[in-house]
């Protein structure tokens, strides 16, 4: 992808130790609505990026800027796009932070933070609420990860046991041997190399795969 | 006529051509010949038109087809039971090349023009060529749980190129074309009016359609969550029977241009009639200032013969689950757990064909 200068406003305060603090992105196209989140976000804790971009230009400076958390509005078209970097092999996912001015829908808060937004903002915000639901976003955001890790590793985990399976019952119908040696001429081979059991095991089916 | 729960309904749609059927129940008054009194309200995203609904913000709406499915297992948030009870729209995507990449393509393959529809084939020297220098050409689809996303991964498989042969982005529609007037979109697999737009504009060359890889896929389906649906069964009943009619309503081709018309207003689609009618009338824009494709198909709503034409049947479901654990969307164990019946409901469309067709079998 081309790279461009990013083009952002940025709110900072220089007497804070600059790695110690959060990257906030607010992606909003309506100036109004912008200068708005902005002041109510300016005294926090943070440093925040104004984005004015949509679409791909957007996610250019998503990628440049690298944010710990993203800001945008319910109703903003980028929403899709926002939420589905990890599809984007080479983009890492990131916290949601959705806003909305309709209070009607307050009663549904929750539900909306249950149904996946790492959080949910609806109306008037103060400084004090916005700290505690950017905190809060990004501590749920990264049990979620955490979550989905430790499914990848189980699925890992299962997918080694398969192909150390697959690997001894080759043995044992190739080489004669019991299970037990199976796993023994494996693990053998794995510590003599300092290799992974799994590693190994995909090493001989990729040899039986000749056969 | 049935005993209705809820009058006032409020109804989610994308601005699409293909939520023609919502739009023409809207404006030919057959929701309100059923009883109901529709709010229809515009959403400018799939993810917020989900949360929508999942909460009880909407009552209803148009989504993709594979999106209760995505719901009830909960692959983007919390579990959700949506249920579907009709096809809204079958067909309607196509597979956009920008003008760039097409005009290389041409002189890779020392030609003047290559027949329609292709396959990805033809991107194999472009991708060789990239892979020398570390790059890749980028493509975009508007959101992963859909038919669009399906059917790039499909049209690439077939010509064996790998999803990581390329770069895959979510693009909003709107920001489609200007990405690829920009050069950072090198093709893109959408509804319509997006292709035709594309084209029009000259920065799009649209070569293949879903008409060509996968006739009668669904497209767009009415989504309700099933609680609501317990709540309200004569309101879910007349719903789907304002849209069974809407539906066949568009098989006529006039009435298709005066749906061209109504959609191109601002509280819908806000653009151009010149890029929406094509599709709605069997027509596929090409390349810009030569004949379109003929594809009668193109844009299918409903079927003046077959009543069935609008069954979301359990098989469709079915293929659709497939196409999602083939791209690892969903693992063999959320597959294995799947009850398609229980989400795409044809008990519901029957029913309804039942009290509209008491005749036919």
């Amino acid at each position: 992808m081309r790279k461009k200068i990013l083009s952002s406003s940025k709110i900072s305060n220089k007497n804070q130790d600059i790695t110690a603090k959060l990257k906030v992105l607010l992606a909003e196209n309506n100036p109004i609505k912008a200068k708005a989140l902005m002041s109510i976000l300016s005294n926090a804790e943070y440093d925040i990026y104004h984005i004015a971009h949509s679409g791909v230009p957007l996610l250019r400076d998503v990628e440049q800027l690298n944010p710990d958390v993203i800001i945008i509005d319910i109703e903003s078209p980028n929403r899709d796009m926002l939420e589905n970097l990890n599809q984007i092999s080479q983009f890492a996912p990131k916290p949601i932070i959705v806003f909305s001015e309709q209070q009607n829908t307050h009663t549904t808060i929750n539900q909306m933070v249950k149904s996946g937004v790492s959080a949910y903002v609806v109306g008037e915000v103060n400084q004090t609420r916005v700290k505690s639901i950017i905190d809060v976003a990004i501590a749920r955001f990264e049990v979620f990860q955490g979550l989905k890790r430790e499914l990848a590793d189980t699925k890992q985990k299962l997918s080694s046991q398969k192909n150390i399976d697959k690997a001894k019952r080759w043995l044992m119908e190739t080489k004669q041997l019991s299970e037990i040696d199976a796993y023994h001429f494996i693990r053998k081979i794995a510590m003599d190399n300092s290799q992974k059991m799994d590693d190994v095991a995909k090493n001989i089916l990729s040899v039986a795969s000749i056969f | 006529m049935f005993t209705i729960e809820k009058k006032n309904i409020t109804l989610g749609f994308m601005p699409l051509t293909d939520s023609a059927p919502v739009v023409i129940a809207y404006e030919m008054d057959f929701f309100q010949k059923w009883g109901l009194n529709v709010n229809l309200t515009k959403q400018n995203s799939w993810s917020t038109l989900k949360d929508k609904l999942h909460t009880g913000v909407i009552d209803a709406a148009q989504m993709l087809a594979p999106m209760p499915i995505a719901s009830n297992l909960g692959l983007y948030g919390k579990k959700s039971t949506v249920i579907s009870p009709i096809i809204l729209s079958r067909n309607g995507n196509g597979i956009t090349l920008s003008t760039n990449l097409y005009q290389k393509i041409l002189s890779q393959h020392h030609s003047n023009e290559i027949s329609m529809p292709f396959t990805a084939k033809i991107l194999r020297p472009e991708i060789e060529q990239r892979k020398k220098s570390g790059d890749k050409l980028t493509f975009a689809v508007v959101f992963p749980y859909s038919c669009h996303y399906y059917q790039l991964i499909e049209w690439l498989k077939e010509s064996e190129i790998k999803l990581t042969d390329i770069n895959l982005l979510i693009v909003p529609p709107s920001d489609m074309v200007p990405a690829m007037h920009s050069g950072d979109l090198d093709g893109f697999c959408v509804g319509s009016p997006w292709n035709a737009k594309a084209v029009r504009e000259g920065v799009g060359i649209t070569g293949v359609t879903s008409s060509d890889l996968w006739q009668d896929c669904p497209e767009k389906v009415l989504g309700l969550m099933s609680d609501w649906q317990k709540q309200h069964p004569q309101t879910t009943l007349a719903l789907v029977s304002a849209l069974y009619e809407a539906c066949q309503w568009l098989e006529n081709i006039p009435n298709r241009f005066e749906a061209a018309r109504l959609l191109s207003r601002a509280k819908y689609l806000d653009t151009h009639i010149d890029v929406i009618a094509p599709s709605l009338l069997g027509s596929c824009l090409t390349i810009n200032n030569s004949a379109p494709r003929k594809m009668p198909t193109y844009q299918q709503f409903s079927s003046l013969d077959d009543p069935k034409f609008n069954t979301p049947a359990h098989h469709y479901g079915e293929n659709i689950a497939e196409l999602m654990q083939a791209c690892g969307h969903i693992n063999t164990q959320q597959r294995a757990g799947l009850n398609i019946a229980s989400i795409y409901r044809e008990d519901i469309y029957q029913a309804v064909i039942n009290t509209l067709k008491p005749n036919k079998p």
